[in-house]
């Protein structure tokens, strides 16, 4: 049976590919203007554009309420919303097509469980968001470096169940490693903050986070985006990707590296936020067809939107804030399970 | 272009040695069947042949230059791979599917543009399949499967295409799809080597030959000089006789396993053989050559030309020959006596039989 799909082949005019990829980029920034107006501080769209013009322009008066919040707190949290939510998507749809597995998510090689870990320990010192954040980065590699090696076999050649089973392993010893910082943790001073850290939020989002996280995520994305055909690729057996004249390892490697790269740098400025790398994907998946040419595009704005909807009900919903991890959880699993059953099962 | 091994040897770490000083060479336009019974390392050898693992000793070589010393976008813009159809878990569609096949054409950042989808167009409407070209990969039947991966291959544009089992998992009728469009592209001058199981498939379509047995031994040759009932026996374990099944226009030949031999009888009749002086070899020249006709009505006036290109290629053995047009039925009759080694004649005789609109039988003299 012939499933309709977006299709953009040869056959489709460039104007309707032009509209499409005009739409991945408005589409979150669309998205972004309107959840500004929302927030236990309401106001009217017009009033929200017209502060923006202000903040543009620079000329906030002292007593500018407003364009303050908008621009020190609403303002960063969208941008984070939108490098977090596209760089996970886009970072689980390449682990996705690395592994051949349409459950591999950002965390299949420990990156999360490790960088959670550098954090947590950084936490545990009193270390500033600027240590912490560094530190988490740098532990997020360790733990892929540690898998990639577990994974290693004899020779040159890593099998990719030998690096699946490896992740495993080392994300169980960071969680470990993690329970023993909690463990040690001063309960009243430190243990709130861990574990608060762990469930993953965007609140303490500052332009200063968004310009930490900028560079790796850009890149990663960057990264993906350039190799978006040869994804197609890297789901096949070792012999057909040898003979598409991709040089294996590399190909792998650089997949495994971008990806890293980005989910180490979200877990470091926002915790962990689970779901957003398995659902999107197969979301679009099931909108646009397999093809990693439109999947990687689409990943990343779908995802940026996604983030930016639901961080946004985390901030408005109560007047707690809600931890986002909870909330991809909550709105995630349903939306899953859905899906799933109308359109009858997992395949990349 | 000729793809040529030499002296290849194989063994797994620690392990026994699979391969065993190996050497053959295909070229442009010829088809090479790969046999040997299961374990005797056919699925290794076409690995170690591109590359994907390496020869202890030995070398691939395309057109005289050594493999290794390509890189992998040399070599796979001009050799191509196809899998064994195994059920793809991909949903990625035909077209989406036969598109990768263009990717030895770029680099890791490369793009396909709009000439290579016209190229997969083409490809899919070449081998008829453009019908199936929106479908999902994981929706198609085997035979449409192992098809489309052809397809990939193809839009590679290959001098030399390598198939792994291509006809296998697959029913009678796919097979036949399979091995005739492998036939057609022979015919556009592109060389083909593939693993069989099926000897017949080997004896009906291939030129040449190379059967492995389980010690790592090796016979390469015609395909009519490597197939033989003694050559099956020694390999296989099979008692084998090969025949032909006639028909009112034709011979085709076959291949029938009877029974089952012991290893250890097979063993026995091995050291019998070598103390003899035999061993399992192909055909030597020096046979006895054999007194044959054949006789040959040609339907297609285009297939003329080449039965004589055919017959020309054995001249040296035909010992007379008459050709007859006969309008009023719009055929031409040719008839040919011929005295050579029993291989060549039914090498000729197998090739005429597989041209279209030819009917063709070949009398054997006695003796």
């Amino acid at each position: 049976m012939e499933r309709k799909k977006f299709k953009l082949d040869v056959s489709s005019t460039r104007t309707r590919r032009i509209l499409f990829y005009l739409t991945l980029i408005v589409l979150p920034i669309l998205v972004g203007v309107i959840c500004l107006c929302i927030g236990r501080f309401t106001t009217t769209p017009s009033e929200t554009l017209s502060a923006l013009g202000r903040i543009l322009t620079q000329d906030i008066a002292p007593g500018d309420t407003l364009a303050k919040i908008i621009r020190d707190m609403r303002l960063p949290r969208i941008a984070l919303a939108i490098l977090v939510g596209g760089g996970l998507s886009v970072a689980g749809l390449a682990f996705q097509s690395l592994f051949a597995n349409p459950m591999a998510s950002p965390d299949t090689l420990g990156v999360a469980a490790g960088a959670s870990f550098g954090a947590v320990l950084a936490l545990l010192f009193d270390a500033n968001t600027l240590v912490t954040q560094f530190s988490a980065l740098l532990m997020g590699f360790v733990a892929v470096g540690l898998t990639l090696t577990i994974g290693k076999g004899k020779g040159a050649d890593r099998s990719l169940t030998a690096m699946i089973l490896g992740g495993m392993v080392i994300s169980s010893l960071f969680s470990a490693l993690i329970s023993l910082v909690k463990l040690v943790a001063d309960t009243d001073a430190k243990l709130p903050a861990i574990t608060y850290w762990l469930m993953g939020s965007l609140n303490d989002a500052t332009w200063y986070t968004v310009m930490f996280a900028l560079p790796f995520i850009l890149t990663g994305i960057v990264i993906l985006y350039a190799i978006r055909w040869r994804l197609n690729i890297l789901p096949m057996s070792e012999d057909e990707i040898l003979a598409s004249g991709s040089n294996v390892n590399v190909l792998r490697m650089t997949t495994a590296f971008a990806s890293t790269m980005i989910t180490a740098a979200c877990v470091s400025t926002c915790g962990q936020v689970g779901w957003v790398g398995l659902l999107i994907p197969h979301i679009c998946r099931m909108a646009f067809g397999s093809d990693n040419l439109i999947l990687v595009p689409a990943s990343v704005s779908f995802g940026a939107v996604f983030m930016i909807l639901v961080d946004t009900a985390a901030r408005s919903l109560s007047p707690s804030e809600i931890p986002v991890s909870v909330l991809t959880a909550i709105i995630g699993a349903p939306v899953f399970i859905a899906l799933l059953r109308k359109t009858g099962g997992w395949s990349l | 272009m000729i793809f040529e091994v030499q002296n290849g040897c194989f063994a797994y770490p620690h392990g026994r040695k699979v391969l065993n000083n190996i050497s053959f060479s295909v070229g442009k336009g010829e088809m090479l069947a790969i046999l040997g019974p299961n374990g005797a390392g056919k699925t290794t050898m076409l690995r170690c042949m591109m590359g994907f693992l390496k020869w202890n000793a030995g070398k691939s070589m395309l057109d005289g230059e050594d493999i290794a010393n390509m890189t992998q976008r040399q070599l796979f813009s001009k050799v191509a791979y196809v899998p064994q159809a195994k059920n793809a878990a991909l949903s990625s569609n035909v077209k989406d599917m036969v598109l990768l096949g263009r990717s030895s054409h770029y680099g890791i950042f490369g793009k396909p543009g709009s000439k290579d989808r016209l190229i997969v167009d083409k490809t899919l409407q070449s081998l008829g399949l453009s019908a199936m070209a929106n479908r999902a990969c994981n929706e198609l039947s085997g035979g449409e499967l192992q098809m489309v991966l052809i397809a990939r291959a193809l839009v590679s544009e290959p001098q030399v295409i390598i198939l792994d089992e291509p006809e296998s998992n697959l029913d009678f009728k796919n097979q036949l799809i399979v091995l005739k469009t492998l036939h057609a592209l022979t015919e556009q001058g592109i060389t083909c080597i593939f693993n069989t199981h099926y000897p017949v498939h080997a004896l009906r379509h291939a030129d040449k030959a190379l059967l492995l047995d389980k010690t790592g031994n090796v016979i390469f040759g015609p395909v009519h000089d490597v197939i033989t009932e003694e050559n099956m026996q020694r390999a296989f374990g099979v008692e084998t006789v090969i025949g032909h099944i006639e028909t009112p226009h034709n011979e085709y030949a076959d291949v029938l396993a009877i029974n089952t031999i012991s290893e250890e009888t097979n063993h026995m009749m091995d050291e019998r053989k070598e103390s003899e002086g035999s061993h399992m070899t192909q055909n030597s020249n020096e046979e006895i050559s054999r007194l044959a006709t054949l006789s040959i009505i040609v339907e297609d006036r285009e297939n003329a030309e080449k039965i004589n290109a055919m017959l020309h290629e054995c001249g040296k053995y035909i010992i007379g020959r008459m050709g007859m047009p006969y309008p009023q039925k719009g055929v031409s009759i040719i008839c040919v006596v011929i005295d050579a080694p029993e291989t060549v004649i039914s090498t000729l005789s197998g090739k005429l039989g597989q041209l279209k609109g030819v009917s063709m039988k070949t009398t054997y003299s006695k003796k």
